[in-house]
């Protein structure tokens, strides 16, 4: 099959679903030129919550290097803390967590209170650093998430109470510095990737903790309804504000290679909940992974 | 098959050269469709059948891209010629042609507002001649992206990448039956609501079923691309329509249309259009 065919295939999911698309796919194989999809995984996007994954990895390489320590104690006082809809950011009371606790629970829930304090943890400028030294340069984290809901309500106009509701307003097209790749934390498809292979690529117990808990990702509707097999296995990251819609995945069908596989979407509709737009991410991880599936003993 | 075979193949050797320089200037499907405003597959196959019509491959394709072949490089000069020189003349044509007419795209949902919008353009204080042209939304933003539409009303949402957007009009809408407006709620209607094709703009038209069923409808619809079609079978009691037009009564608890006004992005525009005034007269119309 060639490159153009699944291309074609990825346009004509993405024009149905009203969705705008970068995708990026690769095969974690030991060819030095691993096979890959790619529909303008170069572009820049605004990440939303999938900051998460770029820093996970940063705070696995930390605790590798001895910087820093799997069990170090993770505060999250009821004031202070960054609210959400899930884990801690949902909690009433005072919470002491483990880094590595922390960690499961900002990429299996996406829990915004964990998210925060582990970037103050790491340390912005430490983590960039890292990023850009671990060949990924255009993967910038500009801030977390109570920071940049802070910055949209002053954007959007003081009297808002709920940027959610605003950005969904079907009867205007509302945009918000926070989609834009230049303003935003951002990543690339192919970068998102790359992260993904470097944290499939290391053996210490940290980055295990990162891939266990993308297993235990509490959300399939988005990568994992293109694989509704119960012996595939997705490790996944979502990342989700207003219009954008984003995931970043490694799916192991066993006895294969795991394809890593990120995509990054921007939809035309404004409503939070579009569940024919999170199919199509899933339709369009499929479309990209079926063509690098190959089986571990395969010769080349 | 050769040129002799008439108009339509020299049309579509045009077309499918224009296709081959943009995919050697690319060097990227994706990107060469974007650039023409159109979608992979036809690119695709065109190039395909330019390929087959001139029997030599053009390009190399690969998991890693797109290379031109021997072939294609020699070719590509003499196809460059042949597509700049059916520009220019084209373009010489055109200044030919009289006054300027602008070409205003109007999407087959607007009902009657159709006139309305052709009146405010052409009437005494409007920009004056144009040429109008009925269509689903996807067909005039593929023809804005030509460079052949000077200004289009689509339905909202759709995705308008590489284009401008005006603001977004909710023009209201009443709920027409065989006999009339009804004047029930949308919970009570039990009959599939007649609509244009998905295809037209799949996102909005996702937007409006799931409205439906938010209001209690089941979201059935029957889809057809032609306006009388769609008003034959209102009033043959096959289904219901949302109708919209001026000066009609809105009934409460309906979805607006939304519409938005799209121009081509600045570079890409007619000097000798008046686009902000075009877009302007159109949009002061679609808000009365």
């Amino acid at each position: 099959m060639s490159g153009a065919t699944v291309v074609d295939r990825l346009h004509d999911v993405a024009r149905d679903a009203g969705v705008r698309v970068r995708l990026h796919a690769v095969r974690l194989d030991h060819d030095e030129h691993r096979a890959r999809v790619d529909l303008d995984g170069d572009e820049p996007v605004a990440v939303a919550s999938l900051y998460k994954l770029p820093l996970a990895l940063a705070w696995a390489d930390l605790v590798a290097a001895g910087d820093l320590g799997l069990r170090d104690p993770l505060p999250l006082p009821r004031t202070g803390r960054t609210p959400g809809p899930t884990g801690v950011g949902m909690l009433l009371d005072d919470v002491v967590l483990t880094a590595r606790d922390g960690v499961r629970l900002m990429l299996a829930v996406s829990d915004n209170a964990c998210g925060d304090a582990l970037l103050d943890l790491v340390g912005r400028d430490r983590l960039n650093a890292h990023l850009a030294a671990a060949g990924v340069p255009r993967t910038v984290v500009r801030r977390g998430t109570g920071a940049s809901r802070r910055r949209m309500k002053r954007e959007l106009g003081s009297g808002v109470d709920d940027v959610d509701r605003v950005l969904a307003d079907p009867d205007r097209d509302v945009a918000t510095r926070e989609y834009d790749a230049a303003y935003a934390s951002a990543s690339t498809a192919r970068e998102a990737c790359r992260v993904l292979e470097v944290l499939w690529s290391r053996r210490h117990p940290a980055h295990a903790c990162v891939r266990d808990a993308m297993a235990l990702q509490a959300w399939r509707h988005r990568i994992g309804s293109g694989f509704p097999h119960d012996d595939v296995v997705v490790h996944g990251k979502t990342g989700t504000l207003g219009r954008l819609r984003h995931e970043a995945a490694v799916v192991c069908f066993p006895h294969e290679h795991p394809v890593a596989v990120t995509v990054l979407t921007e939809a035309v509709r404004p409503e939070r909940h579009l569940p024919l737009v999170d199919a199509a991410i899933g339709e369009l991880a499929r479309t990209a992974v079926t063509v690098l599936r190959r089986p571990v003993d395969d010769p080349p | 098959m050769s040129i002799g075979d008439g108009y339509r193949a020299v049309v579509d050797l045009l077309r499918h050269l224009r296709f081959f320089v943009a995919v050697a200037e690319t060097r990227h499907f994706g990107r060469a469709a974007t650039d023409l405003g159109i979608t992979q597959p036809p690119l695709s196959q065109g190039v395909q059948k330019l390929e087959g019509h001139l029997g030599v491959r053009l390009f190399d394709r690969d998991a890693r891209g797109v290379r031109l072949t021997v072939a294609g490089g020699r070719l590509l000069g003499p196809a460059r010629a042949l597509v700049d020189a059916a520009e220019d003349l084209l373009d010489q044509a055109g200044r030919l042609g009289g006054p300027v007419r602008a070409r205003v795209g109007l999407c087959g949902d607007l009902g009657g507002w159709t006139p309305v919008a052709c009146r405010a353009l052409a009437g005494g204080s409007g920009p004056g001649l144009v040429v109008p042209r009925v269509a689903g939304s996807d067909r005039l933003l593929a023809e804005l992206r030509e460079g052949a539409l000077d200004v289009a009303v689509v339905r909202h949402p759709g995705v308008v990448d590489g284009l401008v957007g005006g603001d977004v009009v909710g023009l209201p809408t009443r709920l027409l039956g065989a006999d009339g407006p009804l004047d029930v709620p949308l919970a009570e209607v039990d009959r599939p609501l007649v609509v244009p094709p998905r295809r037209h703009q799949p996102p909005a038209h996702d937007q409006l079923v799931d409205t439906l069923r938010r209001a209690g409808h089941d979201g059935r619809v029957l889809e057809a691309a032609d306006p009388t079609q769609r008003a034959a079978l209102v009033a043959a009691g096959a289904g219901v329509a949302l109708e919209t037009s001026p000066g009609a009564q809105a009934s409460g608890g309906l979805p607006p249309l939304r519409v938005r006004v799209v121009l081509p992005a600045a570079r890409e525009r007619r000097p000798e259009v008046d686009h902000a005034g075009l877009a302007a007269a159109l949009e002061q119309a679609l808000r009365r």
